[in-house]
């Protein structure tokens, strides 16, 4: 591409964008400085980048059992509801991508429209629902709720996943006679492998972050670490910033393990596209 | 061969009896609920019909909830998207392929973190004595104070930029790479006829992301109503019900103040059907 504009155009354009770059991380990296400091360095009306950085923070935040709890119970609901996701949600991507039938837009459209229902609209009945089969505020209740989440956005995302697979690779291995259900694990499931994770790596996030429901659900023994992370703050008018920010990061750290798998799965998405 | 296989059946059925029975049972027991008057406080209900409903539309709070919950779609929709064109327009013109790529990681992830995060990261930002966020105006005035969260007038805004940290940062990617996916011809004809860059981008390149960009419009729309974790954790729907969107009113009218389970559905249930009507009828259009 060769720049024909005027020099200042492109500069403040350059300077606009390393900005927002700026921007993007700053606050988060701040966020993390903080989680180092004493709390003296916090209160500070003129903000300290130099300071002493202590682990008090992070210890105080690992030593707490309510911490511990609400790591252990999100890792469990996320990770089964996402394994349910999995398991149910991409071979049913793979038969409306490769045996098309009439119904193929409607179970598409049905399966995104899981999405526009209000958090509120699904947690409220189901709040009244598992008080009363006694399941409320357990991990089950939160896992099959999570399980509605995880098996809609994994299809939605594995559709055209595998509608990407060559088609001839599979006709080639019908030819070479292997049956249907053999040509779904031995051919699709591995060629389309890279977008599949992606998809996974996303409806992970997805419910990791989830808080509304996980409030609406749990009490005391189910609470995920959203729901643990928000009641730290509450704890009156003297906020420990530091142990805040320490688990503002600690929350914020498995979804950002993705971040690799979920740019790739963009590029690889409109790389596609383009095709 | 492939048409004799029992494969579809066995793949697709049992998913979708899972989803059906996942989604409607919530789905019409929302309205079961709302049609009665139950309290959390309390065992016992009585079929009330439609007296909820019509206790909503004399509830000037819920009103004043349906109003900030329309403000808010249309500022987080509109101020990302042109956050996204803006930036990714930005990164098309001016960014080498290396830097793109540092580009892209960077604005990908504010969008990765739990809202919850992102709403505490920021409200410490907004802090009026000590947010970093608030630094500069302190720095300039020589400490006068601003407190954004806790003015009727700057609330909502101030909320709704973190939604567009989160996703504007994020839709640039995909606009740019949206932009990389056009075939270069168009735009070296319209630079042969001394287009200006701007030019080019809003009669050339735009309109011809006309449909990838009003789908991710749409998407938007569906996430900015998932704004709960933000206004729940910085503002409460505070200062007063400035920030209020619809469910967090349902929240507190269930959970924290009355513990009105029924009342709260009713609400949840017009919203319901609100989304439901409008996005499919848009989704309808975009398709078509």
């Amino acid at each position: 591409m060769k720049p024909y504009r005027m020099r200042p155009g492109r500069l403040i354009a350059k300077a606009i964008l390393a900005l927002a770059g700026f921007l993007a991380v700053f606050p988060l990296v701040w966020t993390a400085l903080n989680a180092l400091k004493n709390n003296v360095d916090i209160i500070t009306r003129v903000p300290r980048l130099v300071f002493s950085p202590t682990l008090a923070n992070i210890s105080y935040i690992l030593g707490r059992d309510s911490v511990l709890t609400g790591l252990c119970n999100s890792v469990v609901a996320c990770g089964s509801a996402v394994l349910i996701g999995v398991a149910l949600g991409l071979p049913a991507a793979y038969a409306v991508a490769r045996y098309p039938n009439r119904f193929a837009g409607d179970i598409q459209f049905f399966v995104l429209s899981l999405r526009f229902l209000p958090p509120v609209a699904v947690a409220i009945p189901l709040m009244v629902i598992w008080l009363q089969v006694g399941l409320y505020d357990t991990l089950p209740a939160l896992i099959v709720t999570y399980s509605l989440l995880t098996i809609s956005v994994i299809m939605w995302l594995a559709i055209p996943a595998f509608q990407g697979v060559p088609k001839e690779i599979e006709e080639a291995a019908f030819v070479d006679g292997y049956g249907a259900y053999s040509v779904f694990w031995r051919i699709a499931l591995p060629v389309a492998a890279r977008s599949l994770i992606g998809a996974i790596a996303f409806s992970f996030v997805l419910v990791w972050n989830e808080f509304l429901i996980a409030l609406m659900l749990s009490s005391s023994n189910a609470k995920t670490l959203p729901i643990v992370a928000s009641e730290l703050s509450q704890q009156g008018m003297n906020v420990p910033w530091g142990i805040l920010n320490a688990s503002v990061v600690l929350l914020s750290l498995p979804p950002l393990l993705f971040l690799g798998v979920l740019s790739g799965f963009l590029n690889s998405v409109f790389r596609q596209k383009k095709s | 061969m492939r048409r004799r296989s029992s494969l579809p059946v066995t793949f697709l059925v049992p998913t979708l009896v899972i989803l059906l029975v996942l989604s409607m049972v919530p789905t019409l027991y929302a309205i079961v609920i709302a049609l009665q008057n139950r309290e959390l406080s309390t065992t016992g209900y009585s079929w009330v019909w439609c007296a909820n409903f019509a206790d909503l539309f004399f509830d000037r709070r819920f009103l004043n909830a349906v109003w900030v919950s329309v403000k808010w779609e249309i500022v987080t929709v509109v101020a990302t998207m042109a956050v996204a064109i803006g930036l990714g327009v930005l990164m098309f013109e001016v960014a080498g392929p290396r830097l793109r790529n540092v580009y892209c990681l960077l604005f990908i992830i504010p969008v990765l973190l739990p809202r919850v995060s992102a709403a505490f990261v920021w409200k410490f930002a907004y802090h009026p004595l000590y947010g970093i966020a608030t630094y500069p105006y302190r720095l300039i005035t020589g400490g006068l104070i601003f407190d954004p969260l806790s003015k009727p007038s700057t609330a909502l805004f101030a909320v709704a930029s973190v939604d567009v940290w989160q996703w504007g940062l994020f839709f640039a990617v995909i606009v740019l790479k949206l932009l990389e996916t056009l075939p270069p011809q168009p735009i070296e004809a319209a630079r042969l006829d001394h287009a200006k860059r701007w030019q080019i981008h809003a009669y050339v390149t735009l309109p011809m992301l006309k449909a990838p960009l009003i789908s991710l419009m749409f998407v938007k729309m569906i996430e900015s109503l998932r704004s709960f974790d933000l206004i729940y954790v910085m503002t409460r729907g505070g200062p007063g019900v400035a920030t209020e969107t619809l469910d967090m009113y349902a929240f507190s009218q269930g959970f924290i103040e009355s513990g009105k389970v029924s009342y709260a559905s009713a609400m949840a249930v017009l919203m319901m059907i609100a989304t439901v009507i409008t996005f499919t009828m848009l989704w309808k259009r975009v398709q078509a």
